[in-house]
Formats: structure tokens, C-alpha cells, sequence
């Protein structure tokens, strides 16, 4: 059995992984120190033939509480303070600034409904719900350098756009719009999941990201957009709306 | 030494901190025992009964919830085989195979059974009702009618959740949690889940009314002398997680209201999408079940903490470590669990803001939690340890409560949540807890009280024999589904080979499903060893663990009144290897026993501790 994390390839990534690792390193030395006390507890502070009386005090002297007050905030400093400052650096700095001004950023409405993932890009003029977005079903398309901006909306229940070789997800909600940046630093196809229990199909509501050069992009982009407007994808109900959604203004 | 003659003797300054309208001397009118049958077994009013009925119920559905995790096991070990032994006759019609629809019905029932039906009704509503009057002296509860109230609503909760699964299109499949939209009409269009919602209401109704009554008796009815510090930390954790049902069941009760409205009247509460073109909050739902949710998590773990911290006292021979700290701990976890639960919803795209406050209210919450954890570790050190059944499943919590604790710092931050959100990761972190501590302590409760309950013991040889395989299965059942989240399975996959990076975990989710296997097995030799010590077990003297709480001052079982005359308590809970009681030829002194030598007690006291064992300084608040 190799039980690993899924490949990164992404940006970001690598800062998850380096979380779950800090914590598994302080966790894993915090539990390994109380498995020694508990076992020479165990082994040697038992009733047994010689040892027939406990060492009788109730814990309350001053020195007793400074030790265990002691013990704990070392513990609280050392993983949980340590953790937050971390963590909040990293989600101020990357996850949660969002590519809103980035010209450079590929915006992508999601739909979610059971129990598939429609995604729409808004074709060369930069526009949504316009005769050239370009929609695919099950399939996300992007190009490798670039943030991947996602706006996502449910049709029906709770769904979760789950990418973990991205390391990281986010629900999409009936109701209102929720939001999620990544960006692909290699091409190569991944799996989209659904994490959020959606019914009876759940397990089935896959999807693929495929992330391709710049280049390949491109091209992909203009067959892709011959052929949603030689379908006419761009007049499709997304998220029921009749001409999609305003991207930009979502709930 | 008996009740009586202990009270006779009691210290009179013991009365000081007794509450008001406790019982004078000790004296007054002993209720009569019913008569007839149904009175005295089924609808009683003695807690001890009720806890006893509360407890029969909670294992009946224990293993109905146990049942279905193996079933979802076999589903994740081998998809599409069909389920041995009893796949015919529980899916017949699918050819013994597992459905998807049957599958979501399974996990939806399992933890809906498990949280609600097994663990609730086994920890707070059994020994709660029949340890809460006996270790505080009182001879039944504050209500004793609003108790039988209670457990017969609950009653009546099982009987619309077992409903549930004989309804057109099928029992409830929106998950334990019930998720809008999917628990309302656009998801869950069939009765079932409608009737889950009103399983769910009764269920709450019968907590709360335990909890009132919880809360009243040990305010009002503790024992002369039985100040709050002199409390057993078991009363400690019944008292204070009744004060958290009181609080936070209305709130799941509110929600479950809203849900009802929605799927019978046409509301659109949760309702939202555009589907149906509503304008409700799914968030919202979201959020009354989590506000409900998170303090549902310690209003479960808080008796299992308290009893342990007794039991570990009394079989380390020693008196729990910091008690003070431990009650004020558990206090603090209290009120932090109260302001904690948004870390259910990282993923839902909460404001920044909200986002990182719950993420730090939650990593506080771990300093109480160590406090508590390192006061265990102290009571431990430099003990006499007797490993005795209940002591071998204290320490077995110890452990899985550890690893369960440690693992939620992970989910605790917002960055590795992004990515172990709604994975088995989620699912082993709560198990750890959830079940495996639970259970652990739960067990520990019967084997510790079973005499006192049955008047019998319980095979020891026997309850080794079902600690060892529990525990170690235990562990890698839940302990393999950390690492098959840590690989990224998402939770309530019917077939998760559908993913290409979840096919190499098939391996590692069957060795997972044959150590739940041993785990559901194992069980049997409880089962066995309950209903043998209960018809042929060794009958049990008064005090069979010489320790020294109220409980076992009286018979074994106690009677009726539980106490001839209510005792007049003079110490706290947990004075063994007491350098006094060495005169009495015992390491024990009875929390109602009189000062055996005032002077030397005290001195002993004094010169081994910095402060008075007894907590007979502070006042009842």
C-alpha cells in the first residue's frame, strides 16, 4: 500500500501540502511525548507486587498547575499559534486574493447541477453571454501560467468543485455565487470531484480539468469556439438564466 | 459500613455548602415503591430504571448502527459483489447487492442512529439518569415524571425513524446532517425524510427534557456537604452538557421546524436555486445545524471526559490530578464550543473575516482540551494502577481521544481544510472521537457501573477479551481513514473507483473493512459477557471497586429510594491512597465518611498538598 497525496500541479499547492506536514511533524512529536509518559505511566506506575500504594497528591500546588498551565501553552504556541500566524499569511497573500483585476486571469462561470459540471469561458471578446462563450460539460479547459478564476452557482442542492491535485475546493450553493482561484504550473488531465454529498449519484458527478500550454490552448480555444457556437452552447439556459449569468455581478 | 451509620457521623460543617431546600435530616418521607408491573418496569418513574431503559435502547440501536457500518464497509471493500449472509434478505430484490440509493440510505441511517439513537440515550440519557442522583445523594430526580416523559418521547422518535425505512421511494437519504437543498423536496422528495426531521424534533424534545432535568437536580437536590468542588467530575460533565442540550437542541429543533415547513407547507426557508426559482438560504440551514452541531460534539464527549476522569482516579488508586483545573477546563470548553462550530463551513466561501475568527476560536478551544488531557496524564503518574476492564478502556480513550484531538487541528485550519474538507480525513477525525472515544468510554461506564446497575459483575476475563480486539481494530479502522482522506477520498462515495486517483486505495479500503469486521465481531463477546453476568455474573458486593462516591454506599442494586437516609458528604470524590484511611486498614475514604482522625487528616492534607483536598473551602456557589 502507497498512500501518498495526489500530485500537485499546481501554484499553490505545496502550501497545503507544507501545512498538513508542519502538523503532522508537531502533532506527531506532541503525541509521540505523551505515548512515552503514558507508557512508563502504565508499565511502571501500576498496582503490582511492591507497589501497592499510589503517591498520593491531588495536583493542586502551584507548581503542579504551572507545569500542566506550562505544558499546554507551550503546546498552544508551538502548533496552534505557529499554525494561525501561518496560515493566515498564506490566506491573505494567496488563496483569498483573488485575481479580480488581472487581465491575465481565465474567468469561468460553473454551474453545478446533479450530477454534472458545466463550465462556460467568455470566448475571444472577453464577454459573457455573448454568440462566442465557449460551454463544455464535464470538461475544464485552461491554460497552464495563468490563474483560473471560478465563479460557481448551483441549480439544485449543495455541490463542492473538489480538485485535489490542486488542493483545494469550494461548495457551489443554490442561491448564491461563491468563488475560487487556482493556477495549473503543468499540463496534464485531473480529476474534478464532487465532495459534497448531492444525492444518490454523488459518487458519479466527475469531471476533468485539462490544462494545456498557452499555445495548444489557444488552439483548443478556437475549435472549442467554432464548435459551441456552431451548437449554439452560448443560447443554453446556464444556471437557469436564460442568457447566463452576469459574471461579474453574482450574488 | 453503611449509609447510615456514615451519616450518623458525619461532619455537621459538611452542611454548610448543601443546597437550600436539600433534605434537613435526612429523614423525611421515603416514597413507596409501586406495585404493579407496568409501573415499575416500563413506565416508572425511577431514574434508575429509566436510565436502565435508556441504556437497553441506545445498544439495541447500537448495533442496528453497527450493522450498517459493516454493510457500508462491504460496500467500499468490494463494490459490486453482493453482500454475504444477508444481502438477500436486506436486498433482495438488487440480488444481495448494495444500491446506490441503498448505500446513501445506509450512511444517512448510520451516523443519523449512531449520534442520535446509540451514543445519546447510552451516555447521557442511561448512566446520566442513573448515576446523577446516586452520586450526588439525592433519592430520584428533580422531575421524576418529566424523565419518564422523556425517554418515552424518545421512544416514540424510534418508532418514526424506524418508520422511515418502510415509506414509498425509501428511508431518508440526505445524510446524517441533512443538508438544504438536498433534504428538502427538490432532493428529498419522499416521506422518509419527512419523518426523519420529526425522529429528529422528538429526539431533541426528549434532550431537552433530560436536560432540564439534569440541570434542576443537581442544583437542587445535591446531597448536605455536596458542594459543587466536591461533585464527582462525572456529575461535572452530566451537569454541564445538560446545560449545552438546553441550550443548542432548541436551535436544531428551530431548524428542523423550518425544514418540516419547507417540505410539507411550501416554504422556501432553505429553498433556493433555479430549479424551483426560490429564494431561500441553504446557507442557513447550514448554519443552525453547525450552531447545533459543533456544541453537539462536547454535549456527546463531556460525560465520556468526566467519567474517565473519575475512573482513571479511581483505578490509579490516586485523586484525579487538578481537579479545579479540570472542571474549570471543562468549563471552558463550555463556552468555547459555543462560538467555535463555522469551521464546519470553511468551504461555503465565508467572508474572510468570519473565516479566520472561527479558525482561532477553534485552535483556543485546544487549550482547555490539554488541560483536561494533561491532568489524565497526571492522575496516571506515580499511581498504583489497577488495569481492570473499565480502567483498560479509560486508558484505550486516552489514546484515541489523542489522536482524535491532534487530527482536528487539521481541519481546524482554514488552508488544510481547503483540501481535507468533506474527505475521509473529516470522517476518521470524527470517528476518533465520535466513536471511538465514545464507545470507549461508554463501555468503560458498564463495566464500571454494571454491578451497581444489575447487581451482578461483569466477567473480567471476558471484558479483557473484548477490550484488546476493540481497541486495536478500533484504531485502524479509523486510523486507516485518515490516511485513505490524507490520499484524498471525498466522504459518501457509493463506488470510488469512478475516480482514477482513488483506485490504488482499494487495498487500503479493504484491510479498513476487515478490521471493521473484527470491530463488529469483537462486539459479540460483550454481548455475550452482558446478558451472562446479567443472568449468572457473580452478584456484587456494595462497594466491588473501593472507591469512595455515594453510589457505592448503598446495595447493589440500590433500592428504590437509593439512599435510607441522604448522606451528609464531607470530601470530594476521588481521596484514595489516602495516608489516613492506611488506620482503616483501606486506601479509600467514603466522601460521606466521617473524619476518621480529624487532626492527622488534616496535617496530611496539609503536608502533601498546597491546598485543602476536600475543595471544603469553596462554598456552593
Amino acid at each position: 500500500m502507497h498512500i501518498v497525496l495526489p500530485h500537485d500541479a499546481s501554484l499553490d499547492g505545496h502550501l497545503v501540502d507544507g501545512v498538513i506536514g508542519y502538523l503532522t511533524l508537531t502533532t506527531g512529536l506532541a503525541f509521540l511525548a505523551v505515548l512515552v509518559f503514558l507508557l512508563i505511566a502504565i508499565v511502571f506506575h501500576r498496582e503490582r507486587a511492591g507497589r501497592t500504594r499510589a503517591h498520593h497528591t491531588h495536583g493542586n500546588r502551584p507548581r503542579d498547575r504551572a507545569l500542566t498551565f506550562a505544558v499546554a501553552l507551550v503546546m498552544f504556541v508551538a502548533i496552534d499559534v505557529t499554525l494561525v500566524a501561518r496560515t493566515a499569511g498564506e490566506l491573505s497573500g494567496r488563496f483569498w486574493r483573488y485575481p479580480d483585476g488581472d487581465p491575465n486571469a481565465l474567468r469561468v462561470e460553473v454551474t453545478a447541477r446533479q450530477w454534472s459540471w458545466t463550465f462556460r469561458t467568455a470566448g475571444p471578446d472577453g464577454r459573457f453571454g455573448t454568440g462566442d462563450d465557449v460551454v463544455t460539460l464535464g470538461e475544464l479547459d485552461v491554460p497552464v501560467g495563468r490563474p483560473i478564476y471560478l465563479k460557481l452557482r448551483s441549480r439544485d442542492v449543495v455541490h463542492s468543485l473538489y480538485l485535489p491535485s490542486f488542493r483545494t475546493k469550494i461548495d457551489a450553493i443554490p442561491g448564491s455565487t461563491t468563488r475560487l482561484w487556482f493556477q495549473a504550473q503543468e499540463a496534464g488531465r485531473f480529476e474534478i470531484g464532487c465532495a459534497q454529498h448531492c444525492g444518490v449519484s454523488h459518487y458519479k458527478m466527475r469531471g476533468l480539468l485539462i490544462a494545456r500550454p498557452e499555445g495548444e490552448y489557444h488552439d483548443w480555444l478556437a475549435r472549442a469556439e467554432t464548435d459551441s457556437r456552431l451548437r449554439g452552447d452560448a443560447a443554453l439556459p446556464v444556471a437557469g438564466e436564460a442568457d447566463g449569468w452576469d459574471w461579474e455581478t453574482g450574488r | 459500613m453503611t449509609a447510615t451509620d456514615q451519616s450518623q457521623g458525619g461532619d455537621a460543617g459538611g452542611d454548610a455548602g448543601g443546597p437550600g431546600g436539600g433534605p434537613g435530616d435526612g429523614l423525611e418521607e421515603i416514597p413507596p415503591e409501586p406495585a404493579g408491573f407496568l409501573r415499575r418496569h416500563v413506565f416508572s418513574t425511577d431514574h434508575k430504571v429509566i436510565g436502565r431503559q435508556f441504556l437497553f435502547l441506545g445498544l439495541s440501536f447500537l448495533a442496528v448502527g453497527g450493522v450498517m457500518a459493516m454493510l457500508i464497509r462491504w460496500q467500499l471493500a468490494r463494490p459490486g459483489v453482493p453482500v454475504p449472509v444477508v444481502g438477500g434478505l436486506l436486498f433482495g430484490r438488487a440480488g444481495g447487492l448494495i444500491s446506490p440509493a441503498a448505500y446513501t440510505a445506509l450512511f444517512t441511517m448510520h451516523g443519523t442512529i449512531m449520534i442520535f439513537f446509540a451514543v445519546t440515550p447510552i451516555l447521557i440519557g442511561g448512566f446520566g439518569n442513573f448515576c446523577l442522583p446516586l452520586l450526588i445523594g439525592a433519592r430520584d430526580m428533580a422531575f421524576p415524571r418529566l424523565n419518564l416523559a422523556s425517554f418515552w418521547t424518545m421512544a416514540a422518535a424510534t418508532a418514526v425513524l424506524t418508520a422511515s425505512f418502510f415509506v414509498p421511494l425509501g428511508p431518508p437519504q440526505a445524510g446524517w446532517t441533512a443538508y438544504a437543498t438536498l433534504s428538502t423536496a427538490i432532493g428529498a422528495p419522499g416521506v422518509g425524510q419527512t419523518l426523519w426531521v420529526v425522529a429528529i424534533y422528538l429526539n431533541g424534545a426528549s434532550s431537552v427534557m433530560g436536560a432540564v432535568n439534569y440541570i434542576t437536580t443537581v442544583i437542587r437536590l445535591r446531597a448536605p456537604g455536596m458542594t459543587y468542588l466536591r461533585m464527582p467530575l462525572t456529575v461535572w460533565g452530566f451537569f454541564l452538557t445538560s446545560i449545552l442540550n438546553a441550550l443548542f437542541v432548541p436551535v436544531l429543533a428551530a431548524a428542523m421546524v423550518l425544514l418540516f415547513f419547507d417540505r410539507v407547507f411550501g416554504t422556501q426557508f432553505f429553498v433556493a436555486g433555479t430549479t424551483v426559482g426560490a429564494g431561500g438560504d441553504p446557507i442557513l440551514y447550514q448554519h443552525l445545524f453547525w450552531l447545533f452541531g459543533h456544541p453537539e460534539v462536547y454535549i456527546l464527549i463531556i460525560p465520556a471526559w468526566g467519567i474517565v476522569s473519575d475512573l482513571l482516579s479511581f483505578f490509579a488508586r490516586k485523586p484525579a490530578f487538578g481537579y479545579r483545573v479540570t472542571v474549570a477546563a471543562l468549563v471552558g470548553v463550555v463556552i468555547l464550543s459555543t462560538v467555535v462550530y463555522g469551521h464546519h463551513m470553511f468551504t461555503t466561501g465565508m467572508s474572510p473575516l468570519l473565516g479566520e475568527s472561527f479558525m482561532v476560536l477553534t485552535m483556543i478551544i485546544s487549550v482547555p482540551t490539554s488541560l483536561l488531557f494533561l491532568n489524565w496524564l497526571g492522575t496516571l503518574w506515580r499511581g498504583a494502577s489497577r488495569m481492570t476492564t473499565p480502567m483498560l478502556f479509560c486508558l484505550g480513550l486516552v489514546f484515541t481521544f489523542g489522536v482524535g484531538g491532534l487530527t482536528g487541528l487539521y481541519l481546524a485550519d482554514v488552508v488544510a481544510d481547503m483540501y481535507l474538507h468533506d474527505t475521509y480525513f473529516v470522517v476518521g477525525h470524527f470517528h476518533l472521537i465520535m466513536a471511538a472515544a465514545l464507545l470507549l468510554a461508554s463501555f468503560a461506564a458498564i463495566y464500571f457501573w454494571f454491578p451497581k446497575m444489575f447487581g451482578r459483575m461483569m466477567s473480567e476475563a471476558l471484558g479483557k477479551w473484548h477490550f484488546w480486539p476493540t481497541f486495536v481494530s478500533l484504531n485502524v479502522v479509523f486510523m486507516g481513514q485518515l490516511l485513505i482522506g490524507y490520499a484524498g477520498m471525498q466522504r459518501r462515495l457509493y463506488d470510488p473507483s469512478v475516480y482514477e486517483f482513488l483506485r490504488p486505495l482499494l487495498p487500503l479500503n479493504r484491510f479498513i473493512s476487515r478490521a471493521a469486521y473484527v470491530l463488529g465481531a469483537s462486539q459479540l463477546i460483550f454481548v455475550v459477557n452482558f446478558f451472562w453476568s446479567l443472568f449468572r455474573g457473580q452478584k456484587a458486593p456494595k462497594n466491588p471497586w473501593a472507591v469512595g462516591t455515594l453510589e457505592w454506599t448503598v446495595a447493589s442494586p440500590p433500592p428504590h429510594h437509593n439512599f435510607d437516609r441522604i448522606p451528609v458528604v464531607v470530601r470530594g470524590p476521588h481521596e484514595l491512597g489516602h495516608p489516613a484511611a492506611r488506620a482503616l486498614g483501606k486506601d479509600w475514604l467514603g466522601q460521606d465518611e466521617g473524619p476518621v482522625r480529624p487532626s492527622a487528616d488534616n496535617a496530611t492534607d496539609g503536608s502533601t498538598d498546597g491546598s485543602p483536598p476536600d475543595g471544603s473551602t469553596e462554598g456552593a456557589a
